[in-house]
């Protein structure tokens, strides 16, 4: 091949990227909503990191004369039952709800895409096995699975983090898996096995860019179902467990004091339903800007 | 049809099968097991005598055999820590969470269905967005943080309803009692499941809306609403079956978290009482016991689903 062939090639191939990443943006750009939403939390992510910057007040000092007080100069949101100013607590709790949130999604969406795609790939005798557990794992009340692996395990952060992963690895697994069946029997996909590209390298190179956007969605609804699962176990006492604030387990405390100040028990569960909000507003716009037509 | 049902029985029982291994395995191989749990506030020999009258120093194979077997003849074995047979403990509370899923499963399809076709009737109209800001609300706000506001609006500023328990004290457990108590949990539970309903509703109206017959329906000259009930509505309701499988896996898993924040008394409740106390036999057969319903549910609903549609059958 000539080099002015070659260039010729190259010169098309730029085009052709360039005129997609141009749909991509125009199609990005009918998602206002999906745009707010991601605005949202990367505000709310600025807020619980680097908020404590600005705001030094320490999240777990108790202050025994200063119980239950209304919102002060000193303490904009008011002081809980051990007189902890609430401002300090719900950015705490949010570094460990968002982290919790963020890591068990990484936890699910990984085991999900692993099992999924080996899965769909493969078909077989893995398949059948991999589904069947799938199944199982559907089976069982994610909330009661969850109290097991917690009973048995204990609630250590991480376990906290692994265990809500597992809650969902299989609703990921069997969106992956029906993404790589699909993709699995296209043309591309014979021709770099005829190629002879190895398994691996299909699977990685040419299948998984393929699912993707898919799994984006995925993890984006996935996180704000972790944040929801991770507050529902922590308002229990079986999550993230105090002093350490998570947004969850501010609200254990709180529903004791529901006659008294209503407000403790307002503010985490107005920060948790924002996020959890943008999070799932995100996943739908994503939706639409990778598959239009749905 | 026969076979169809046999095979659906037996892939039932496969994975319920597969749930007892998970479940119990996930215990009893974690580092200590059920052993840590009847260490504190016991004296060496007290240990002893409970290991032994546990079972707990027979090899963990051994150990499921005899749960295994004692299970499917309907002896859960003995709460750690209420020393009641499991059994009798989960029959007490599974009335109260069936009542409650009940109600929340009936609220939430009839709410699911009535916002579902307003939206797909209405498509991309103002109604439309309502009904899927209300539906990504249901999908976001957690349920316990909604019964939470829920108590203090309802129970503790307008003092309407009770803000927990099934029955008041003073109330002699009249239906109309019941009932007051019943409406706070099973409409939040209802709230948080309905999103699922709504957005299968939505899109299997769209979906039956572009068929043939429909078209034909309407190019006929009938009125939009014969239409939709006598034509669109009856083959959208098919993919609206398949979801109540779902919702009902998502009841198990919101009225663990809803029953406590209402001092419900049912299965929820005693799993995490028993998570908290680590009583492990209860919340095997809890757990168990959730997903026995959830097996049995998905099977009614697949023979449903099999009965309306005979093309299911013949997979």
């Amino acid at each position: 091949m000539s080099d002015a062939a070659g260039s010729l090639i190259q010169a098309g191939k730029d085009d052709a990227r360039k005129a997609q990443r141009a749909r991509f943006w125009r199609r990005v750009r009918r998602q206002p909503v999906g745009i707010v939403a991601l605005a949202v939390l990367v505000l709310l992510a600025a807020a619980v990191w680097l908020g404590p910057l600005a705001y030094r007040t320490a999240p777990n000092r108790t202050d025994a004369r200063n119980i239950l007080k209304a919102p002060t100069a000193a303490h904009p949101l008011g002081t809980d039952e051990l007189g902890r100013d609430v401002l300090a607590r719900v950015l705490a709790g949010g570094r460990v709800s968002l982290s919790v949130g963020l890591l068990a999604m990484v936890v699910g969406l990984a085991i999900g895409t692993l099992a999924g795609g080996l899965a769909g790939y493969f078909r077989g005798r893995v398949e059948v096995v991999v589904m069947r557990l799938v199944d199982v794992f559907m089976a069982i009340p994610n909330f009661f699975l969850i109290l097991v692996v917690v009973t048995a395990f204990g609630n250590h952060p991480v376990t906290v983090i692994v265990t809500v992963g597992i809650g969902f690895w299989a609703q990921m697994a069997r969106v992956v898996h029906a993404e790589f069946v699909k993709v699995r029997g296209f043309e591309f996909v014979e021709a770099a096995r005829a190629l002879g590209a190895t398994h691996p390298r299909t699977m990685l190179r040419h299948v998984m860019p393929q699912v993707v956007p898919q799994a984006i969605v995925l993890a984006s609804l996935g996180v704000g179902w972790a944040i929801l699962t991770e507050a529902g176990l922590s308002y229990l006492g079986l999550g993230i467990q105090p002093p350490l604030a998570s947004w969850g387990n501010m609200l254990q405390n709180a529903q004791s004091y529901l006659w008294l100040k209503p407000e403790l028990a307002i503010y985490p569960g107005l920060f948790i339903a924002a996020t959890v909000l943008a999070f799932n507003v995100l996943g739908n716009a994503l939706r639409d800007v990778f598959d239009p037509r749905g | 049809m026969t076979a169809f049902i046999v095979r659906r029985v037996l892939m039932g029982v496969v994975v319920l099968w597969l749930v007892s291994v998970v479940t119990f395995f996930l215990i009893h191989l974690a580092p200590g097991g059920p052993s840590a749990a009847i260490s504190f506030d016991s004296t060496a020999e007290q240990r002893e005598a409970l290991l032994k009258q546990f079972g707990l120093y027979d090899p963990p194979l051994v150990r499921y055999g005899k749960w295994i077997v004692g299970t499917v003849r309907g002896d859960l074995g003995v709460s750690y820590n209420q020393g009641l047979p499991v059994g009798q403990l989960l029959m007490q509370r599974l009335p109260n969470t069936l009542t409650l899923g009940l109600a929340a499963l009936v609220a939430a399809t009839l709410l699911g269905l009535l916002l579902g076709t307003l939206a797909a009737v209405y498509r991309n109209g103002w109604v439309d967005h309502v009904v899927s800001t209300i539906s990504t609300l249901g999908m976001s706000i957690p349920g316990f943080w909604l019964g939470i506001v829920a108590i203090i609006l309802f129970a503790v500023q307008l003092r309407w309803l009770p803000a927990s328990g099934i029955v008041s004290s003073s109330g002699a457990g009249s239906l109309v009692d019941r009932l007051r108590h019943l409406v706070l949990p099973a409409g939040v539970l209802a709230f948080t499941l309905m999103p699922n309903v709504v957005r299968v509703t939505r899109s299997a109206l769209l979906e039956v809306n572009r068929a043939d017959y429909v078209r034909t329906a309407k190019g006929k000259g009938l009125a939009p609403g014969t239409v939709l009930f006598k034509h669109a509505f009856k083959n959208a309701l098919v993919p609206v079956l398949a979801v109540l499988g779902l919702v009902t896996t998502a009841l198990f898993s919101g009225s663990v978290v809803i029953e406590s924040v209402f001092g419900w008394p049912g299965l929820g409740r005693l799993a995490i009482e028993a998570a908290n106390g680590r009583d492990y036999p209860v919340i095997l057969g809890a757990t168990l016991l959730a997903g026995l319903i959830v097996v049995v549910v998905n099977l009614l609903v697949d023979l449903l689903y099999a009965a309306v549609d005979p093309r299911i059958r013949h997979e």
